[in-house]
């Protein structure tokens, strides 16, 4: 289908619909009719009536009653539709012919948000273009790298940017010696750089691929400013402010998990045993989970042990013990520690450097903390036992 | 101590709380006029004739669409009513003691809430004259106003 300023006459009519304003149809009953001569044009009928709008393409014969019609040809209306043609000129220049209630006209903008096409016709081309003057000198210091581009489908292509000397120099293809080379369709890339795709899912999705020196991938955000489109129009600025509240917390432990925190000071690790179902708590309760009485048997266990369960998390949470958001990604384990059993397990965390060879099974043992005061970080981590 | 609770202790900790605000359309309008031309707009309803600050999209009592009614203000005002904040707490924007006033801006029906400074807290009283005084390092909130000072 023909397109005009990268736009179809179908894809303004598509989307009429939902770009409609009930605030604006308060007591408008009106029939449009729209007869787009052209490649590309056709007949379509606007019904608003009871605060609710109704396209239909009318693909033969009459377009019936109606109570205003435009007559125009497929680009001038993608032009008026857009804003890259100017109505009352088109209308004055006899482009564009209106029969019926002319007043209706004047009701339109309000009863139908503008179309914008999507990606504001932003192409691949345009971003790496602009590259070199959104270069960021100032943060990219020394930094001496090249950059490739590997843009498929429509509208993709190969380019390299060349970060040398304070200054970026785009080529196109890619050079042998890349940094790091990203790889996307255009039209994940457009929306990426509009701020459209969150880039983790676009990585998670397998939808952005990147390779090469991570150092440098995580550079170019930085290195480069924000592409504002061209001519695009500028909304008014919104103000969003991010915060973040800090509140103190005092966490009482009891005298249970105080004996197990206390313990820790000592190096111990302490589970407390049922006097009934003889099954072991750890970290240890007041209270036996599955008969209830109290338990008062604490037995040491461990240090060494087993790792049940291993979790790479990539999302972090506040640390609750510090408010500080932790390094990701960071393992969590559970580890079935030397005389318990079953379920019997703690949670804590892998040593970072072990996060990549770490597996279920393996056996571990804590690291425990130069100075100990009585909390669970008293063990820093669990490390492989080699 | 008793040998119960021999072993009680209290952790100090912290929770983090991270979370956006969106001004809004019209708050967004406001902030960026402090911020950049340090003028004072409220919103007008046209049917009761009330000058809102902070503008609002909707006058309370007529349920008009006023957003787009906006009225220069003048930056001084009157003291209607104030409080001393005595506590610390590092959310807060300045040490105690400070003054939190309701100040009604000349041209204005409604109050706006903001800090007095420049004289004693205990001096303060309702009636008072006050100016603004906007941040010469602007924070993109209504600390755009610094603070208000007697005139």
């Amino acid at each position: 289908m023909a397109e005009y300023y990268g736009t179809t006459v179908a894809d303004i009519f598509k989307t009429q619909t939902e770009r409609f304003r009930v605030e604006g149809a308060e007591g408008v009953d009106a029939v449009f009719a729209y007869d787009i001569s052209g490649d590309g044009g056709g007949r379509w009928k606007v019904t608003v009536r009871d605060k609710k709008a109704l396209t239909e393409k009318v693909d033969d014969g009459d377009l019936g009653d109606f109570s205003v019609k435009l007559s125009t040809d497929a680009e001038t209306f993608v032009g008026i539709s857009i804003g890259k043609v100017d109505g009352t000129e088109a209308f004055t220049g006899g482009k564009l012919r209106v029969e019926g209630d002319m007043a209706l006209m004047g009701v339109l903008p309000r009863l139908f948000v503008k179309y914008t096409p999507p990606g504001g016709g932003v192409t691949a081309q345009d971003v790496i273009a602009s590259l070199p003057e959104r270069f960021r000198p100032d943060r990219a210091g020394d930094l001496e790298a090249a950059i490739g581009y590997d843009i498929t489908g429509g509208g993709g292509g190969k380019w390299t940017a060349v970060v040398s000397g304070g200054k970026v120099t785009v080529e196109d293809g890619l050079r042998d010696d890349l940094s790091m080379k990203q790889t996307v369709s255009a039209k994940d890339f457009v929306d990426l750089v509009l701020g459209k795709l969150d880039p983790m899912v676009a990585i998670g999705g397998g939808r952005l691929r990147i390779s090469g020196d991570m150092e440098v991938a995580a550079a170019v955000p930085k290195i480069f400013a924000k592409f504002e489109p061209k001519g695009a129009e500028k909304g008014p600025e919104l103000i969003v402010l991010k915060k973040t509240i800090s509140v103190d917390m005092r966490y009482a432990t009891g005298p249970v998990m105080g004996r197990f925190l206390e313990a820790l000071k000592e190096k111990k690790i302490l589970a407390n045993v049922c006097p009934e179902c003889g099954r072991k708590q750890l970290p240890p309760r007041e209270v036996c989970a599955v008969c209830r009485c109290r338990v008062d048997d604490f037995r040491e266990v461990g240090p060494e042990g087993t790792i049940e369960l291993l979790e790479h998390t990539y999302y972090a949470s506040p640390d609750p013990l510090t408010g500080e958001t932790r390094e990701t990604p960071y393992g969590i384990i559970h580890v079935l520690l030397d005389g318990c059993s079953g379920t019997e397990t703690l949670w804590h965390l892998i040593k970072p450097s072990d996060l990549g060879s770490a597996k279920v099974g393996d056996r571990v043992r804590p690291v425990w903390a130069e100075k100990r005061n009585g909390s669970i970080f008293d063990m820093l981590y669990f490390e492989k036992v080699d | 101590m008793s040998e119960e609770h021999k072993y009680c202790s209290v952790l100090e900790g912290k929770l983090a709380l991270p979370y956006q605000y969106f001004a809004g359309r019209l708050g967004s309008r406001f902030i960026v006029s402090l911020r950049d031309a340090k003028k004072i707009f409220g919103v007008k309803c046209n049917s009761c004739g009330k000058v809102f600050v902070p503008p609002r999209r909707t006058c309370e009592r007529c349920f008009e669409n006023i957003e787009n009614n906006v009225v220069e203000l003048s930056d001084t005002g009157e003291v209607v009513n104030f409080t001393i904040v005595n506590y610390a707490d590092r959310h807060l924007p300045r040490k105690p003691p400070f003054v939190l006033a309701l100040i009604k801006l000349d041209g204005a029906d409604t109050p706006l809430t903001h800090i007095v400074e420049g004289v004693e807290p205990g001096s303060v009283s309702n009636g008072m004259r006050v100016k603004a005084v906007f941040a010469e390092e602007t924070t993109n909130c209504i600390l755009d106003i610094d603070h208000f000072e007697p005139v």
